[in-house]
């Protein structure tokens, strides 16, 4: 979570006691009140009418902006899309040998090719193989057209970013599982939120807008990374970070 | 109730602890500066399957191997390949650019008629029926006429398949005016058919040679086949092998040379006599050649009893090195040195050709250099100079033509690409940007009624023309690709589509197919094929299934055998009369002179000579520099817009020029605003130009960039080759 | 320098460029611009302004007529160790940790999206080796095409330098993990300028690896700051003790006197780095 220590302390001590924070208030404006007198009477009326409003209104401000940075902030910042086709991760998994790199494989020169292209697909779809209308769309409209499906990815970093699979999954062994989750357990796909400032899928962030994790597959980020790294004890060659050098994960 | 300034305040704060408390600011934050970091309009390249497509270079004529690195169905990078016999991996920049030809935006992107004024740039995107349709009515008028003979066509090197077939379309329409764009190869062919009688291309051993002379030829600035040239270059390096360079500046290859000597331009032959001078009176030369396998080296009485001097007495009698030193500038002590040198090397050759050796050079010269390596006996002999024959394995029959084409045929051919010509084919070729006297050049194409180009970009030439009808990209379609280029083992290669046709272009061959079936009759008899493909395809066939399989074929038995003396002359014999006939007398205690060759211009009023200068930096032919290559251009050949010439420091003290300063440039054909460059690097009353520049076609990078040197060059016919060979101008410079 | 570590032993890239093979033609620049996606101008002959990670430079003698000569030395980034491992001038310098030394590759990083264009890197660079974008770069319609995905296009406001092709080495690690290897061999990571060359000038390899043929090459004393062995040997501005990883070859001695500022008295005693002390 990235809030910086000041907020948390300036918001514990007003919300927790309300007669200091008028006092704070009563300070503020009594530095103010000493030169100019029609404030002097306006304040007389404010206590006249009462702190109440005053401790209502803070605290109508504090909830409306905790409503709308909590809930209506992750729903303004995130424009929800369909994937092209509902693709049943669950089904798939059945029915191939080589569980996810059946599909998701390296190629030969090491690279990782990542989301599967037509190519793959027709290999069994060819024609239309099972009950599934989202099937058969795949086959009229993709198959049939010799088109690309723009699947939208989840995963996807920015360009500035180098993974390689290759070095996570041959050379460190780890799974699949640890930065993607239970995907392959899903029966549909999830709807495809993407950041309206940065253009990134909501994933990389993890969907809770606080950014408070509890599994790996959770979120993304370059921290995520850094963390995993130095659990890991991945060599720390960068002279000026002391962690693993810049080059290893940027390009 | 009355919100006042307190509750006001109070809910400020209360929303900005909210907002404090809240993910908004932080996530705002931390998505802003990724926003920023990664502007939407900045590119991201997709990622995908990396793949090579192996295919052959030809935006030269030096026959590389490339291997194109694919993303997807994207073209990436291209590469050398590695084991190819031209170029083992190694690649020059023209060639890494290839994709910015490919993906530029000087592709013409579909068939095109002029409607504006010729040059205008004001065309009309027409399809590929209409645009066939309508150039076969032209031909078919000009044809019903009795003008079949005034069409013609000019390409590049001529060599291939889509040359070949224009000259057959040309044949059975009934015009023998097809023209190539010769080059130094093309008069050492000529001098190789006068000297050994055979009908060959020289090719070099340079890998083994141990000492090398070349006259001005900028072995390492793309003389040849440029990359196998600087691996020879290399070579040399690690084997020791000695380097001279006789040029009046010091151009790269002089440079990395182990020997400068510097020349007055224009009497490269005389030294190159002079040399033999040396040789023979130091009794250097091979004996046995010149006894055994000579013609001409010695005087004989013929049967009316007349003496006939030889070339032995012709340079002992006027080639000494006091007179070559006054003719050429080269210290006589240097002359003797060189010779002696050049005749006790192991391995020795002399190479002639300026520069790139793009423009033919004066044939007397040639054959004087070529002189040499007889006198050491070079001659198809290890690390000299080897009579190749170049490949041919285009064995198609005969085109067939009808009484219009035979009559046609018959007429007489045009010395050149003249006004007299009705229609123009440009093929491979850029004639209003590459033809010396660029000016003269213009007004006569001009004149030409129907101009029909087939480049794939928007050359100089491609801009004046009436028609464009664009061909596919090297990197498009496939085509055979010929390199000879001083090559001892020449090497025919296929070059393979190594992306998908990005515009609506057509092989041209393809277009040749159809225009000769829209013209029906005999012509579209004489072209049987379906299409290009089956008549490349069945062409190769006879080569043998390594071209197919390997994309190249090398024609491993095309140099003469070493150590075969086997002259085609009358005389059966190496003839050194060809190089003492015809020579204008001596004037008095001067040197005689071998040609009649002279620039234009009387000395008085251009007291100057231009030399253009080559680099490989420069792309200087059909092709024009892309972008990156106009990136790499150094700021003393162009700054801006402006050209330098460059001048010693006593020649710019005499026209009181300083370095920077504009000055003009005045030949007899032309006149140009330019930049000077003071530099050591250059003889005195020398003025060096870079060629390559000037262009006023392709894109922004390159259009109206300095001045095209060729512009102030003017022609000069050597009457024994019918060649233009005009190797600089007589100039004046002044300030500006 | 840590010489063990999870991944092994140390490398130490660097490059040979041999002064008397190069023939100035620019290939390499180009092959660099390309592999990289370095990015072009309409006007370009302000070589100030143009954006040229491996640069020829042409060198003279400084002779008169005709006793001139010339040389031309292709200048990558000389990814300099420093003093001491990664005391480059260039990461010493950056505030926003945007540039990066690799202990385990001796490799300069530069990250372009952590770089906010303060150009003191380029300020501290004695070799001219870094550019700043001014301009956002423009492909003409349809160039952007042959851009490579493996290196980031950058963007107005930062600075951008030779990686040696870094992306190459992380290509070869991946196909290396594929074939169950930890180290990469050595010709499955070569430069782009080392590969497009057509002399054979430029030589690439781990100059910690005595099988290498950089090594072989220049025999660096490494246990001081790499300097050559080899006489014909020598690094620009040596005796700025920014110990570069990019050595130079010349048999002439102009040429290895040009690679340092020596005094008048100096070349006249005949001191240059590839005889001289450079301390």
């Amino acid at each position: 979570m990235t809030t910086s220590d000041d907020a948390t302390k300036n918001g514990s001590e007003e919300s927790a006691d309300q007669a200091e924070a008028i006092e704070a208030v009563e300070n503020v404006e009594g530095t103010a009140a000493e030169t100019t007198p029609e404030t002097e009477e306006k304040k007389e009326t404010a206590k006249c009418t009462g702190g109440g409003l005053i401790i209502f209104t803070f605290i109508a401000g504090l909830v409306i902006s905790l409503i709308v940075g909590w809930i209506i902030f992750p729903k303004l910042l995130y424009s929800k899309k369909d994937q092209p086709i509902n693709f049943n991760h669950k089904l798939h998994l059945e029915e191939v040998d080589n569980s996810c790199e059946s599909c998701h494989f390296f190629r030969e020169d090491g690279t990782y090719a990542g989301v599967p292209t037509l190519a793959q697909c027709i290999d069994c779809h060819e024609e239309v193989e099972g009950d599934s209308p989202d099937e058969e769309r795949f086959v009229n409209e993709y198959v049939a057209k010799n088109k690309e499906v723009p699947w939208l990815i989840y995963s996807r970093q920015p360009d500035c970013v180098f993974f390689s699979h290759a070095a996570h999954v041959k050379g460190a062994g780890m799974d699949c599982q640890t930065c993607h989750g239970e995907i392959g357990e899903s029966e549909s796909l999830k709807p495809y939120e993407e950041n309206r400032v940065t253009g990134y899928s909501r994933d990389i962030w993890g969907k809770n807008i606080s950014g408070i994790t509890t599994h790996t597959w959770e979120s993304m980020k370059m921290d995520d990374c850094a963390k995993c790294h130095a659990e890991a004890k991945v060599e720390a060659s960068s002279v000026q970070t002391k962690k693993d050098a810049c080059f290893v994960c940027h390009k | 109730m009355k919100i006042d300034r307190r509750c006001f305040l109070s809910l400020g704060i209360g929303a900005a602890a909210g907002t404090a408390l809240s993910p908004l600011p932080w996530k705002l934050m931390d998505d802003s500066s990724i926003w920023s970091q990664m502007w939407p309009w900045t590119p991201v390249p997709e990622d995908g399957e990396y793949t090579y497509v192996d295919s052959v270079c030809s935006l030269c004529p030096g026959g590389c191997g490339i291997s194109v690195r694919k993303v997807n169905d994207r073209a990436v990078k291209i590469e050398g390949t590695k084991d190819h016999p031209v170029n083992d991996g190694g690649i020059c920049g023209l060639g890494v650019s290839g994709l910015q030809l490919l993906y530029g935006p000087t592709r013409v992107k579909s068939p095109m008629k002029r409607i504006g004024e010729r040059g205008e740039g004001r065309w009309e995107k027409v399809s590929w029926e209409i645009a066939i349709s309508a150039i076969t009515r032209e031909l078919k008028e000009l044809r019903a006429a009795g003008k079949a003979n005034t069409v013609g066509a000019i390409t590049g090197s001529g060599r291939g398949t889509v040359p070949q077939m224009l000259k057959r379309f040309l044949t059975a329409y009934g015009s023998s005016n097809f023209f190539t764009t010769p080059t130094i190869q093309d008069v050492y062919a000529e001098a190789f058919k006068l000297m050994h009688g055979k009908d060959a291309v020289p090719g070099f051993d340079f890998e083994k040679s141990t000492f090398v002379l070349s006259f001005g030829s900028g072995l390492i600035d793309g003389w040849g086949s440029p990359v196998r040239m600087i691996r020879a270059n290399s070579t040399w390096k690690d084997n020791g092998t000695t380097v001279v360079q006789v040029e009046p500046r010091l151009s790269n290859t002089a440079a990395k040379s182990d020997k400068w000597i510097t020349i007055k331009p224009g009497t490269e032959g005389d030294l190159a006599l002079g040399i033999a001078h040396v040789i023979i009176r130091e009794s250097l030369n091979s004996k046995k050649f010149v006894d055994n396998h000579a013609n001409g080296y010695l005087g004989a009485i013929d049967a009316s009893g007349v003496f006939t001097q030889g070339f032995k007495e012709l340079i002992m009698s006027s080639y000494g090195p006091d007179a070559v030193e006054m003719r050429t500038g080269v210290a006589g002590s240097d002359i003797v040195a060189l010779a002696k040198e050049f005749a006790t090397a192991r391995r020795a050759v002399a190479v002639c050709g300026r520069g790139q050796g793009d423009n033919p050079a004066d044939i007397k010269e040639v054959m004087a250099v070529h002189a040499l390596n007889a006198l050491v006996d070079s001659i198809n002999q290890p690390g000299g100079v080897y009579t190749v024959k170049a490949p041919d394995y285009i064995k198609w029959a005969d085109a067939e033509m009808d009484s219009v084409a035979g009559e046609g045929f018959a007429q007489e051919r045009f010395s050149g690409i003249t006004d007299g010509l009705n229609a123009l084919f440009i093929s491979g070729a850029n004639p209003y940007y590459t033809m010396t006297d660029t000016t003269a050049v213009k007004k006569v194409l001009d004149q030409i009624p129907m101009i029909v180009s087939f480049s794939s970009f928007m050359d100089e030439s491609a801009a004046q023309s009436d028609y464009i009808l664009p061909d596919h990209t090297y990197l498009e379609g496939y085509r055979d690709v010929v390199a000879v280029n001083g090559l001892m083992r020449p090497v025919v290669s296929l070059a393979q589509p190594v992306v998908k046709p990005q515009f609506k272009s057509q092989s041209t061959g393809d277009v040749i197919i159809a225009l000769a079936n829209s013209l029906e009759g005999t012509v579209a008899k004489s072209f049987p094929w379906l299409n290009y493909q089956q008549c490349l395809k069945e062409t190769l066939d006879s080569m043998g299934p390594e071209i197919q399989k390997n994309g190249f074929w090398v024609d491993k038995k095309a140099a003469a055998e070493t150590g075969d003396k086997n002259f085609g002359t009358a005389s059966g014999k190496f003839e050194f009369t060809a190089i003492t006939d015809n020579t204008t007398p001596a004037e008095s205690g001067g040197i005689p002179k071998l040609s009649s060759i002279e620039l234009a211009g009387d000395k008085a009023s251009y007291p100057l000579l231009l030399i253009p200068s080559d680099s490989l930096r420069l792309a200087n032919d059909t092709i024009g520099n892309p972008p990156f290559m106009v990136k790499i251009v150094e700021d003393m050949i162009l700054k801006g817009k402006s050209s330098f010439v460059e001048i010693n420091p006593d020649t710019a003290r005499k026209y009181d020029l300083k370095e920077c300063s504009e000055a003009v440039i005045t030949t007899p054909v032309g006149k140009a605003t330019v930049m000077v460059h003071i530099s050591e690097s250059i003889m005195k009353d020398v003025v060096a130009m870079a060629t390559g520049l000037g262009h006023t076609a392709h894109d922004k990078y390159l259009a109206g960039k300095g001045i095209n040197v060729k512009s102030l060059i003017a022609t000069v016919q050597d009457p024994l080759t019918g060649y233009d060979v005009a190797w600089g101008a007589r100039a004046k410079l002044t300030k500006a | 320098m840590k010489e063990e570590g999870k991944h092994g032993k140390a490398n130490k890239f660097g490059m040979v460029i041999d002064l008397d093979k190069c023939t100035g033609c620019g290939s390499c620049m180009v092959a660099c611009m390309s592999e990289n996606n370095v990015s072009f101008k309409e006007d370009e002959s302000d070589k100030r302004l143009s954006i040229t990670w491996m640069k020829v430079y042409r060198i003279t003698n400084g002779k008169k007529f005709p006793d001139a000569e010339e040389c031309f030395l292709p200048r990558p980034c000389m990814h300099c160790e420093g003093e001491h491992s990664g005391h480059s001038p260039c990461v010493s310098v950056c505030p926003a940790t945007a540039t990066d030394y690799s202990t385990q590759t001796g490799i300069v990083s530069q990250i372009y999206t952590r770089c906010f264009g303060c150009r003191y890197c380029m300020a501290a660079c004695p070799y001219h080796a870094r550019h700043f974008n001014w301009w956002d770069p423009v492909w003409p319609e349809g160039m952007e095409k042959f851009l490579s995905p493996n290196v980031s296009p950058r963007m107005r406001g930062v600075v951008e330098k030779c990686s040696f092709c870094f992306h190459r080495y992380q290509l070869a690690k991946d196909k290396a993990y594929m074939d169950g290897r930890r180290e990469i061999r050595e010709e499955e990571y070569q430069t782009a300028c080392t590969q497009a060359c057509p002399a054979g000038a430029i030589t690439f390899g781990d100059l910690n690896n005595k099988n290498h043929k950089v090594y072989k090459l220049v025999k660096p004393d490494n246990k001081h700051h790499g300097k050559p062995r080899n006489p014909h040997a020598f690094r620009l501005l040596e005796r700025l003790k920014t110990n570069p990883k990019v050595y130079y070859l010349s048999s002439r001695d102009w040429v290895r006197a040009a690679g340092d500022n020596y005094t008048v008295e100096e070349k006249r005693k005949g001191i240059t780095s590839g005889s001289g002390s450079g301390h």
